[in-house]
């Protein structure tokens, strides 16, 4: 009888943590790739991967996002507040509804604290929760932790190369190393070619069944960078259900330090 | 039956020898003793078992909606997304004869955390007045007092407040995800610390007023996920369960009525198992008694020898000769029972009322989520007492069949003769 409801926390405390960071990574991978872009020589698909790693790394970005979760049994719309610097640290904070305005996460080396400003408190997550959710939405802790290390945990080959309707693409597909500690059973990657903008990821589960979908779209310049403006994700088993994340601005390379990604910082509520 | 010189000449025949009788007797007396302990003793851990499975936490009937299980979605309320009048719910279950007290209840998840350290909860929302007729687990708190409602207090598990360091008075942060989506967040005193002996429960249940952890949750207040309900004796539960059902069924709730059996089936089979295991320790203890009683009885007949040939040389039938050595073997049987019940009563009836306390052998044993406390804990069921009695008599009685068959068989002119 106790299990149920610790499922409930543990797919809440998944989609809770990391989500936003993986938006991030997902929305600087897709907007740095494209002045990564520099002749047409070749490129191996793990040299792509890492160029678009090598990009991401040591740069910084802060930019206003709404988040619409629908669920079976809700919906809301979230504004929130988000700065990162490479893949390490990152801090977001809700601006809207107004209930929970000032709700704070930093992530920062892969440790993750929320700051509640209704009680003026600052939890950190225990290393047990890390696999947490955010704000119920569809995003897992997991894969967005590994999302900046799928070089790393990976085997990445070109499944297809060519025309999709009408747009050249890439598809890449990711197997997990042998050694590596991941939780999906293979990705599926699609890059247009003509600009490394990133159209979709499919994540399959160890049985080969499709888990959920991650859709790109409106590819517009963003602080000076193209960016996919809105992701949407989608869980398989729930056809109704989905997460769709929308920057609005977003800057890049901007004056931040590490020391900005502090429980001090977190806690200061504005 | 003293007018029957068979069963005189048996009779007389046990005083014989007093010292072996008695010693013989006293086997079977022990033999008796051992088989009505151990399975007084098992069906005392099988009661234990019972009553904890279904009295500590749970109840003896579970009442949710029909979706709740195996899920058991935050959403699905008794009654659905509109809730339920719960006082009438209530009281409408509480009609029914079985039924002795009755408790509504709400389930979360939720992350509970002080200072540098935060568990995974489950959260259970209670109504405290009636919650106390039902569980056991928060009657005797091992500190502080229950929570009350409106005072943003909650009581934790013993493991729970240990691994948060935190004792009565401490402040507790809950974050909870609520039905609406939101992220349900408050400072909690803790009032009270239970222990429930199982490990998982005690490091990971803390309780809160019932609407308290609504507002927590921004569930209705009308909604609720169970209602636990205890009832007379757990082994009346299907029944009971079935004629819940019945009575609620009008309200046009899609409603389970689940009643422990169901929810906990293992327990059922383990009981079922313990009852079949019975049979074999009676033949084990009984097949070894065997062996003593017939050697005694081939002794006691081989000495009268010359006695039994003198019988048959004047005439008595050899029917005759079996029968007063089975009297001999069944008047000793009920002697030995005798002695059984009388070496097997007092014991039992002490670790009956006053359980020995075992917990320098073992700790606290869960077995599917059912505590089994470390007592000598034996249970008097009259059946066992009297299936030990009657495998006794049959033992004692079938030991002496050899023997009477061999005494018959002496033939009497040899065996006068001094052969």
């Amino acid at each position: 009888m106790f299990r149920a409801p610790l499922r409930q926390l543990a797919c809440y405390q998944r989609t809770r943590n990391m989500f936003l960071i993986k938006l991030i990574f997902t929305a600087l991978v897709a907007g740095l790739t494209v002045n990564g872009v520099t002749g047409a020589q070749e490129l191996s698909p793990r040299e792509i991967m890492e160029r678009v790693d090598r990009v991401l790394r040591g740069s910084s970005s802060h930019g206003m996002a709404t988040m619409q979760v629908t669920t079976e049994n809700w919906e809301r719309q979230m504004t929130m507040e988000i700065w990162s610097l490479g893949t390490e640290y990152s801090l977001v904070r809700l601006r809207a509804p107004q209930k929970e305005a000032g709700t704070a996460t930093l992530m920062a080396d892969k440790d993750i604290w929320n700051y509640l400003p209704k009680v003026d408190r600052t939890i950190k997550m225990p290393a047990s929760m890390m696999g947490g959710a955010w704000m119920g939405s569809h995003f897992t802790n997991d894969d967005l932790v590994k999302e900046s290390q799928l070089v790393e945990d990976y085997n990445i080959e070109i499944a297809y190369k060519g025309d999709r309707d009408g747009v050249t693409v890439w598809e890449f597909l990711l197997t997990p190393l042998p050694e590596a500690a991941v939780v999906w059973g293979h990705l599926e990657y699609q890059v247009r070619q003509q600009d490394y903008m990133p159209l979709w990821a499919r994540y399959y589960d160890e049985d080969g069944e499709l888990s959920r979908t991650m859709t790109f779209s409106e590819f517009v310049d963003l602080g000076g960078r193209l960016v996919p403006a809105v992701m949407d994700l989608q869980p398989a088993d729930k056809p109704h259900e989905r997460t769709t994340m929308r920057y609005e601005t977003l800057e890049f390379d901007i004056d931040l330090e590490r020391s900005f990604f502090s429980l001090q910082t977190l806690q200061r509520q504005r | 039956m003293s007018d029957n010189p068979w069963f005189r000449i048996g009779w007389r025949n046990l005083g014989r020898h007093r010292k072996r009788t008695v010693l013989t007797a006293l086997g079977l007396a022990v033999g008796y003793f051992a088989a009505v302990f151990t399975i007084g003793y098992s069906e005392g851990l099988m009661a234990e078992m019972v009553e904890n499975a279904t009295g500590l936490v749970s109840g003896q009937i579970e009442i949710h909606d029909a979706e709740y299980r195996p899920e058991r979605s935050l959403y699905d309320t008794i009654g659905g997304r509109d809730g339920v009048n719960i006082t009438r719910l209530l009281d409408g279950v509480s009609t029914d004869p079985g039924v002795v007290a009755v408790a509504p209840r709400v389930y979360a998840g939720g992350l509970v955390s002080s200072g540098e350290s935060t568990s995974a909860g489950m959260l259970m929302g209670i109504d405290p007045e009636r919650e106390l007729t039902v569980s056991r687990f928060l009657d005797e708190l091992v500190e502080g007092r229950v929570p009350e409602q409106g005072r943003n207090e909650l009581a934790i598990g013993v493991e729970m407040a240990r691994q948060l360091a935190v004792g009565v008075g401490d402040d507790v942060i809950i974050v909870a995800p609520g039905a609406d989506g939101s992220m349900g967040n408050d400072l909690y005193a803790v009032s009270g610390i239970f222990r429930t002996g199982m490990p998982e429960l005690d490091a990971s249940n803390a309780v809160l007023p019932l609407a308290d952890l609504q507002t927590l949750i921004t569930l209705d207040p009308s909604r609720i996920h169970e209602i636990a309900v205890t009832i007379q004796n757990p082994w009346i539960a299907n029944d009971t369960a079935e004629r819940l059902a019945t009575i609620l069924n009008p309200d046009d709730l899609a409603l389970e009525v689940a009643p422990w059996t169901e929810l906990n089936p293992i327990i059922v089979e383990f009981v079922a198992l313990a009852d079949a295991v019975y049979g074999i320790v009676f033949v084990i203890v009984f097949g070894v008694a065997i062996f003593g009683v017939a050697n005694t009885m081939l002794m006691s007949t081989y000495e009268r020898r010359r006695e039994i040939a003198v019988m048959l040389a004047m005439g008595a039938r050899p029917g005759s000769v079996v029968k007063t050595v089975l009297y001999e073997a069944g008047v000793m049987g009920l002697l030995a029972l005798a002695l059984g019940v009388v070496i097997s009563l007092p014991l039992m009836l002490w670790w009956n009322i006053a359980p020995i306390d075992l917990s320098r052998l073992y700790g606290d044993l869960t077995i599917q989520g059912a505590l089994l406390r470390p007592v000598l804990r034996v249970e008097l069921d009259l059946a066992y007492w009297i299936w030990g009695g009657v495998a006794l008599v049959a033992t004692a009685l079938i030991a002496a069949l050899y023997p009477a068959a061999r005494a018959a068989r002496i033939p009497p002119a040899d065996a006068l003769s001094g052969l």
